[in-house]
Order: C-alpha cells, then structure tokens, then sequence
C-alpha cells in the first residue's frame, strides 16, 4: 500500500457518516530493525477537514511562527481528531472508516 | 509510544534524499506501507520516488500524463516507481541520508534520458560549473 493511498481519504464513523478526510499519518519509530535503524511503524491517522492549514504543522508540532499565525492555525484545527491504527477499518472503495465513536484530539509531536 | 515520532506529511514527504556523501539522489514522493504476517499496523518498508510515485499522487489528467511520461522516457515496460529500500536509510532529518549513491540504485531512468539526450546538448551544457 503507498501513502497516499490514505492521505485524503475519506473517513466516515460505524454509521457510515463523514467525519472528515486522513490529514496525516502519524509514524512511532519501534517497527523491526531494517538496516541500521528501526521501522517506522504506523500508530494512527490525523483527521479533519481542513487540509492546507494541517499541511503548516502548527496544531501537531510546536513550530517557530508568529504567535497570531500558530494561534489562528490551532483554533482552526481543534476539530481534528486522531484514530488510533487499531480503530482503523480499511474500506474497498478507499476510504476509512473509524470504528471508535469517540476520537481524542490530535496529541502533539513530542520534541517538535 | 516509545520511539521517535514523526507525522508522515510534515517529516517526510516531499523530502530530500542524500547518499553519505551528501549528494542529492531524489525527493520522497511517496512511501510504500507494508503490513505484517501477523496482522499488526503496517510500517514504512521503501521511500518511492520519481515520476512513478509523484503522478499517482497528484492524480487526475496531470498525473497520468506524468505517469506516461516516466514510462516513455524511462523506456520501462510498467508504472512501478523508482523504490528505495527503507533498509537503506542511515538518518531521517531534515533530508533523508541513505547509505548508497544514485548511480548504485539505478534509479530515476527518465532523468537520466532527459540529461543525456536534451541538457547535455544544449550549447554550453557543460560549463554549468565555471
């Protein structure tokens, strides 16, 4: 499976009901040794609506920027939500469905 | 979570490739997902690059043309992109290090031709580095 087979797709809950689109995918480096270093293995998936603005990073990661910018950017995406890979039902048609109803918020990158 | 953590978006793609010499071998236009035989969640096994990887991921028009593209002038048979094993990768930073050049992995065919073929013939092509 490539990456970008998730990023973008749509995530719908049990119902069936859009809760947003796979913004990113959070990576935990603890996979089996490949090479030198451990794999990176995927943990769970960033949800939300909002694309561009989750591209800047400033609601997961605690990015240098101008306090307006990183405060405007947060409060447009406190809605996003984060779905651990084990509540993750991969559908044929593409897209994701969450098979928890109650999503926490996105937790942020430590040591970012 | 134990190890380091990354998002894949904002710490990988789109990002550059170095051999250990620190020469540019590529940008990361998409990583291959594998999962386990045992069912577990999958993990990263191969950074891919290339026309191959970038079309699929801008779809659309633009995306078969670039697709088609990287077939013709990289005179290959299928649409699979350039892949480098993740077993490779030496250090994940703001580039990606790995520990083999790209005359070593054959990769990037169509550039190569584009070089060869287009650049290289254009007066004054080798004198870019005076």
């Amino acid at each position: 499976m490539r990456a970008s087979e998730l990023l973008g797709a749509a995530v719908v809950d049990a119902a069936g009901t859009g809760i947003g689109k796979v913004l990113d995918v959070r990576l935990v480096q603890d996979g089996p040794l490949l090479g030198t270093m451990a794999a990176l293995r995927v943990d769970g998936l960033v949800i939300g609506r909002r694309t561009l603005t989750s591209r800047l990073g400033f609601d997961r990661a605690d990015v240098e920027s101008p306090a307006l910018l990183r405060v405007g950017a947060r409060r447009l995406m406190r809605a996003n939500r984060y779905l651990p890979w084990d509540q993750v039902d991969l559908l044929p048609d593409g897209r994701v469905r969450a098979t928890s109803t109650d999503l926490a918020p996105v937790p942020m990158l430590p040591g970012h | 979570m134990a190890g380091r953590v990354l998002d894949l978006s904002l710490h990988l793609l789109d990002r550059q490739v170095l051999d250990t010499d620190g020469g540019m071998v590529c940008n990361i236009d998409d990583v291959e997902l594998t999962g386990p035989d045992d069912g577990g969640p999958p993990y990263v096994t191969a950074i891919l690059c290339g026309p191959g990887a970038l079309g699929p991921r801008i779809g659309g028009l633009l995306g078969r043309w670039i697709v088609a593209t990287h077939r013709l002038l990289g005179r290959r048979h299928e649409d699979a992109p350039d892949r480098i094993p993740f077993q490779l990768v030496t250090d994940i930073g703001s580039a990606v290090t790995i520990a083999q050049s790209r005359s070593e992995l054959g990769i990037l065919a169509a550039e190569d031709t584009v070089r060869d073929y287009v650049i290289d013939r254009i007066p004054g092509a080798h004198r870019a580095s005076e």
